[in-house]
Order: C-alpha cells, then structure tokens, then sequence
C-alpha cells in the first residue's frame, strides 16, 4: 500500500514537468489558435478583432503568465475551455473518452485473437515454413507506420471490395472493424515475436525435455505446462500495451475520422488549442504511469523476489 | 479428422465474410424512392470558425449560405457583381441611406414570412453579435415597411451592397431561434440535425420559393484528412467532395468522376519590405524579383495546372481584374540587366551577385499552412538564382510573428482572398495603403492614398473600377508586390450528381438544382 502511495506522489513532479514542457512547446511552435482559425479561412481580420479575441482568451500574456493561470484552473478544478470551440474541456473530454475506450479494448481482444495463436504456431513450428513466414510477416507489420496500414486496408476493404466503411458514423461494430485491425496489426507484429521468444523459451526449459522423456503427449506439455508458464510475461506485455493503444490512437482515430480522444488531441495540436492539449497531455502521463505502476505492483505481488529484495532494503 | 479442420476453416471464413460483406455501406442513391446525397467536405469543422450553421456565429455563415440554408439580400454572380437574391431592387437615396425592395412570397423554413421586419431583426442582431459585420457594414439604423427595408450607415458606404453578400448576411428568422447552431433560413434545405466537427443533415425545403429542390436528403460530412476524403468518395461514402488535396485529383479524372473548376480570388503573392536594411528597398531588386518569378511554370509544373498566374492583383472576371492592368513578365535576361545597370554584378564568380559588399540574399518568409507557398518558395529560389540572387526560405508556422520583424525578412509570400465580398476597397485598405493594417512592409505611396481616398468615396460601380484599376497599375508600377498565382477551386463528385459546381466566391455550393441521376 505505501508503495502504491509513494508511485501516486512521484505522479506529481511528473504532471507538472510533462504539463510546462507541452506548454513550452506548443508555445516555442509559434502561432496560437486565434491566428491559426483566422489564416484558415485566408481572408484578413481587422487587428483589433484578433487582438480583443486574443485578449479574451488570455492569450496576450506573457508565456508564464498564461501557464500559471491554466495551472490554478486546474487546481481549482477547473481545465479550462477550449479556444476553438468554447466547450468545457473536462466535458469535451469525457464525452469522447469512451469511444477511445472502446477502440482500445477492441484492438487489444483483436491483438490477442491473432499474435497468441500464432506466437505459439510459430514457437511450435520453430524454423519451419508457418515460423518463417510469420516471422516474416511479423518484420513487414513492424515496418510499416499504421497509418499506412489503415491506407492498405481502406483501399481493400473499403474501396476495393466495398465492404466496410472507411469513415466512422459513430462508434458502431462497422465502423470499429477497420481501425481495430489498423491497431491490432501492428500490435499483433510486435507481439507475435515476444509470444514466440517466450514460449520457445519455455519449450527449451528441461522441464519440457523431462515431460516428454516421460511420455506426455505434446499438447499437453504446451497448454498445460508451457502456456502456464508463458502467461505472466505475455499478460505484462498486453497490460502495457493497454497504455500505448490508449495514447497511440490519436492518428488512427483521425485518418478513420473516429470521434474519440485522439482526434481531439490532433485537432488541438494544429489549432493550438492549449487547454484540450493540456488535457490530453495529462490524460496520457496518468495512464502511463497508471499501467506502470499496475505493472510494478503485479511484479510485487506475484514475484516474491521483488519482494524480498525491498524488504531487504 | 483433417477435412474437418478444413471444413470448420472454410465456415469461418465464409461466416467472416459474409458479415463484413453485411457491413459494407453505401449511402447513395435513391432508395425508398428519396434522392439522398452525402458530401465529404474538409472544411466544415471549428477550427475554420464554422461550428454550426449559425451566420451570426463567427464565420459559420459559410456553412449557412453553402449548403443552400440562408440567402443574402444580393448574391454574386461568376464575376462578382452584385444580383438581386433576396432584395429585389435597391437604390442609394443619399452616400448614408439605401432602400432595399424585398422579394415577395418568400418564407422562412420556420413558416414566418420574410418581410422587412425580420430582415430588420436579423441585421440588428447580426450586428449586435458579430464584431466583423459590425465594422464592415457600419449600419446606423434600419427601418422596416412592409417589404420596404431602408438601411441608414454611420459614414458613406459604396461597398455595402457586397458587404450584404457576405456569408454572415444570411436572412434568418431570429424568432426561430439558434437552437444548437441550427437556424431557419430561406434556402433551398432545412437544417434539421448537427453534430459540431462530425455531419449536418439537410432536408429539401418543400416550400422554397426558387423551385423545388431535386434531393430529398443531403449529409454534410466533415472529413479533416485529405487522403480519408478520396478514399471515402472512390468508395461511394460520399459522393461529392470539397476541399481535396491535389495529390488525389489524378484519381478522379476519368469517366466515373465530374470535376468542377473555377478561378478564385484565392491569390498567392509576395509583398517586398520597403526597410532601408532590406535588399527589396532597392527597386532594381524589386522589379528583377517580379521578371524572376516563372508564375507559368509555377503553376504547371508545382500545382499540376491547379491554378491560374497571375497579373495583377485580381483574377480576370470582375471588371476591374485580370489583365486589364500591365505587370512584368518572366524574362530572366531583362531582370540581369536590371540589377547589372544598378550595380549588382558577381564579382566573385560564385553565382550570386554583390553590391558594395553586400551579397544579394533574399530572406523568403512564408508559411506552411497552405500546401502552394512552400511550393512558391522552391520555385522562387530556383528561379531567381538563375538571375543571381540567393533565396533564404524562412516557412514557419510562426509567421505572424516573425512579420513583425522587419529586419528577418525581404519578401513575405501569403494567400488571401483579394476580393471576398467582390469589392476591390478592401484589399487596398489591408495591405498597399500607407495606413493599411497589413502593409508590414512599409510601402508608401501618396498617389495611391490619394486615389483611395476618391474610391472612399465613390458609389458608382463602374468609376469604382476605373480606380481600382489605376491602383493596382500603382503597386505593379512600383513593384510593391508580385503577384503569382489564383487558385483554381475544385469541386469532385460522382458522375451522376448534376449541378454541384463550383463558384467563384466560393459559397453557392447546393443550389436548388444540385441533383443526383
């Protein structure tokens, strides 16, 4: 419990560090977002417009100025309202939360359904065609950026075959298919490697070895013993991966035009819309260091090592 | 028991596609008897300040007049002069009062009438909630009489009849209300459901006074990637797209597709800075600048044909556009011996010319937020190093910023729409003037305050021309500004949709006539 304790106070320093740097550096871009909606629209305003709207939002004080008021909003409970839109960010925010939510959770079932299975078929099938193969296309996964993959996948499944939607009307099972697989792909790529090297790990073990000299049939050995064994790594790797999808989805939710917390944030960053940025900033570090810490505690808990170690201490 | 597996394999990936073959989607056509249409549009979100249909709501008047909601008192015709639309015939009974005579057996889609009093309301509360229409339109008081409407301004006003056109003159039913951005307007379609940033749905209003509209339904999608809007019209998703980047139009130019194209007043130009510091103080340097761009190649070359050159400082149309007015060629032999007969010669053999020690190096300021001024910029580094002088591009994002700084650069290319409102005043008034809130360069010139101190003042249309054309022959004669490119404004759709075409001021987008065959 202290423990837990002591990681949630770190969390602190680390808001405050990771919230001045995004600020500084949206700041160091340049612009803001009453200069970037009037040059959208590429006709010239009168200065005094631009300069009473910049007023109004705050944005004429100096840089420390501005941090520090976001700073006691947020203290205050309160994160501000968005440049752009004039909505709540808090309630901007949650309300697109869950669809980002969904796709993550959607992504991760998909990760599982295809890197465990073939992990394992390839570990199984060590050097053989399967393994080679899937290698092979688990170093092509790796190599290609996602958004690339959701181009792929648009130009086949939507446009080629016409059989799914390439953009989003709403967060319905259609429209999640296209961008899970877009996640899931490249997760699957990363995974399918560290299921195998773990599994294969576990089937060089003379455990293994033992338990066929015994006489057990093989798929025992593999479901009953190996997997066992395997599972603690392979369920780190996933709950990490959690933390990833839910901050790595900004793009993806922007090329399928999924209305979740993502596309907000890459809607933000070109407007400089500071407070939503805020906002998805902080959204991200708590997560981070959320997974981590549950990371840690698992650790803690079922290692006795770990355990051992920080009594020592 | 291995034909089994295979078996179980050949369900699954038969049931696998037969759900996703049950998923797939096509929101055209005319299904149930309607004629629904669906278009993808990239600009219709926030950050253009277009977050509803509401014109009195920043520059969501756009939105409003776009998609066949509201109407103006008067409307542009394809060079920008001005038509009766909703008024139907006006006079100017002193430079202070106008007398408006509006259409009758117009109604809202509320069912109220529109009627002086409404307009009336309209304006009064256009005014009272958007400070852009308050200061171009400067309206004093507003009488109603019957369809009688008199507008009285606070100072002589020539250009208020193009100022009524804007997208925020819509005439909406304020008693109608903004309920979530949605108003009741005159229009061809009645807004009926909206999602900021995500869909606005339409449907034909049954009682317009222009005709009955030929669709029953129409979605306005807004799609903010440019590669997502191609996919989505090649898979039918939409079936008319605005604001596609020009990469994709290769993929539309066959049978299957209609592009519609028109000039824009949409100009890409460079203004020179007038500091004593700057190499463009010197007007050998300025004139050689403006042979040195190849504005033809430009836009052949870099924006595929997506575009016009250009000459002076508005398209070819309006009256007072296009090539009625003389600038200078690209004619990179005339702009050597420009600089060399001022004493910019390459001493040193390295290609770039000097003068009393001083390299010619052009600092370039652009930005990147329009995809053709980084463009502008190569093409101008390439073009003018033939000339012997060295470009420095400077695209930031920051450029506002770094404008102010008047020792940073020599040239600053921008884009900006020279004639919104199919006025020439205020382009003037922005940039050239010596009292212009744009002119970060410095220029002066006391002929051309003196000449927009005359078209202040002058109501006739056609005088007003004549001056803006002696303007601009001013700057081009100075070398104040050069002038490169129009964008040429595309719309996309599926060959079976009629009518949506695109517009030279770029608001009529669904008209009564935008059909689906």
């Amino acid at each position: 419990m202290n423990y837990a304790v002591k990681r949630f106070i770190q969390l602190i320093p680390i808001l405050f560090g990771i919230t001045f740097l995004s600020f500084l550096l949206m700041y160091l871009a340049g612009s803001d977002a009453v200069t970037e909606m009037y040059t959208n629209r590429g006709v010239e305003v009168a200065q005094e417009i631009i300069d009473e709207k910049k007023a109004a939002l705050g944005l004429n004080l100096p840089f420390l100025q501005q941090y520090l008021n976001w700073l006691w909003g947020m203290f205050h409970g309160n994160m501000g309202v968005s440049y752009v839109t004039g909505e709540d960010v808090l309630g901007a925010f949650m309300k697109k939360l869950p669809a980002t939510l969904l796709l993550t959770a959607l992504s991760i079932a998909m990760t599982v359904v295809i890197s465990l299975p073939c992990g394992i078929l390839a570990a199984v099938r060590h050097d053989k065609i399967a393994d080679i193969v899937l290698r092979f296309g688990s170093f092509l996964g790796n190599a290609m950026p996602n958004f690339f993959v959701g181009m792929l996948l648009m130009e086949f499944l939507g446009i080629q075959l016409g059989i799914l939607p390439v953009i989003s009307s709403g967060t319905d099972i259609k429209s999640a298919i296209m961008p899970t697989l877009t996640l899931a792909i490249a997760m699957s790529a990363k995974y399918l490697r560290q299921v195998r090297s773990t599994v294969l790990e576990e089937l060089n073990k003379d455990y293994v070895l033992g338990a066929r000299a015994r006489g057990i049939s093989a798929q025992v050995i593999l479901w009953k013993n190996v997997m066992k064994a395997s599972m603690l790594t392979i369920m780190t790797l996933l709950a990490l991966s959690i933390g990833s999808l839910l901050g790595g989805t900004a793009i993806i939710e922007s090329i399928f035009m999924w209305d979740g917390v993502g596309k907000l944030a890459v809607d933000a960053i070109n407007m400089r819309d500071y407070p939503i940025i805020q906002a998805y900033v902080m959204w991200m570090a708590i997560i981070y260091v959320f997974v981590n810490l549950v990371a840690d505690l698992l650790y803690h808990h079922l290692d006795p090592r770990i355990r051992l170690g920080v009594n020592a201490k | 028991m291995k034909w089994k597996k295979l078996l179980a394999l050949g369900l699954g990936v038969c049931l696998s596609v037969g759900v996703l073959t049950g998923c797939g989607n096509d929101t055209a056509g005319k299904g149930n008897g309607e004629k629904v249409l669906t278009i993808g549009d990239t600009t219709f979100n926030s950050s253009n300040e277009e977050p509803d249909v509401n014109p009195h709501n920043a520059y969501a008047g756009w939105a409003c007049i776009r998609y066949g909601i509201g109407e103006t008192l008067i409307k542009y015709s394809d060079n920008m002069e001005i038509q009766p639309w909703l008024a139907v015939k006006w006079e100017n009974v002193d430079p202070l009062t106008w007398k408006f005579t509006l259409r009758d057996g117009v109604n809202f889609s509320s069912g109220r009438a529109m009627d002086a009093a409404a307009v009336k309301q309209c304006l009064e509360h256009l005014i009272a909630n958007n400070k852009r229409a308050a200061q171009d339109l400067k309206i004093a008081s507003i009488e109603a009489n019957g369809q009688e409407l008199i507008i009285k301004t606070k100072e002589p006003k020539p250009a208020l009849l193009n100022y009524l056109g804007d997208p925020y003159g819509c005439i909406i039913d304020v008693d109608a209300g903004f309920d979530k951005g949605i108003v009741a307007g005159t229009g061809p379609y009645i807004a009926v459901d909206m999602k900021t940033d995500d869909h606005l749905t339409l449907k034909k209003n049954e009682n317009y006074w222009g005709g009955t509209p030929k669709l029953d339904k129409l979605t306005i999608r807004t799609i903010t990637d440019g590669n997502t809007l191609s996919n989505a019209l090649q898979s039918g998703e939409v079936q008319a797209a605005y604001g596609m980047a020009y990469e994709s139009y290769p993929l539309f130019r066959n049978d299957k597709y209609t592009i519609s194209q028109i000039a824009t007043s949409r100009c890409f130009f460079g203004k020179m800075n007038f500091d004593p510091d700057s190499v463009c103080s010197d007007p050998a340097v300025r004139q050689a600048i403006s042979m040195g761009i190849d504005k033809e190649n430009f836009v052949a070359k870099l924006l595929d044909g997506n575009g016009f050159p250009a000459n002076g400082v508005f398209p070819a149309g309006p009256a007072f556009g296009g090539d009625k007015v003389k600038a200078e060629k690209f004619d990179p032999e005339g702009a050597k011996k420009v600089l060399e007969a001022a004493g910019w010669v390459d001493t040193d053999g390295d290609g770039i010319r000097e003068k009393n020690g001083k390299k010619l190096i052009v600092k370039w300021l652009t930005y990147p937020s329009r995809q053709e001024l980084p463009l502008l910029a190569e093409s101008a580094q390439a073009t003018l190093k033939d000339i012997g002088m060295q470009v420095e591009v400077n695209c930031t994002a920051d450029n506002n910023q770094a404008v102010k700084d008047v020792k940073g650069w020599d040239v600053y290319a921008m884009a900006n729409v020279q004639a919104p409102t199919g006025d020439p005043e205020y382009w003037f008034t922005v940039f050239a003037t010596g009292n212009a809130t744009k002119n970060q360069g410095k220029y002066q010139s006391a002929k051309l305050d003196a000449l927009e101190a005359q078209l202040s003042q002058e109501f006739d249309p056609a005088k007003r021309a004549q001056l803006a054309l002696e303007m601009q022959q001013v700057v081009l004669d100075d070398h104040a500004f050069v002038f490169c490119s129009f964008l040429k404004m595309s719309m996309i759709s599926k060959a079976n949709v009629k009518n949506y075409t695109s517009h030279a001021c770029d608001y009529y987008q669904v008209t009564a006539d935008l059909d689906l065959e």
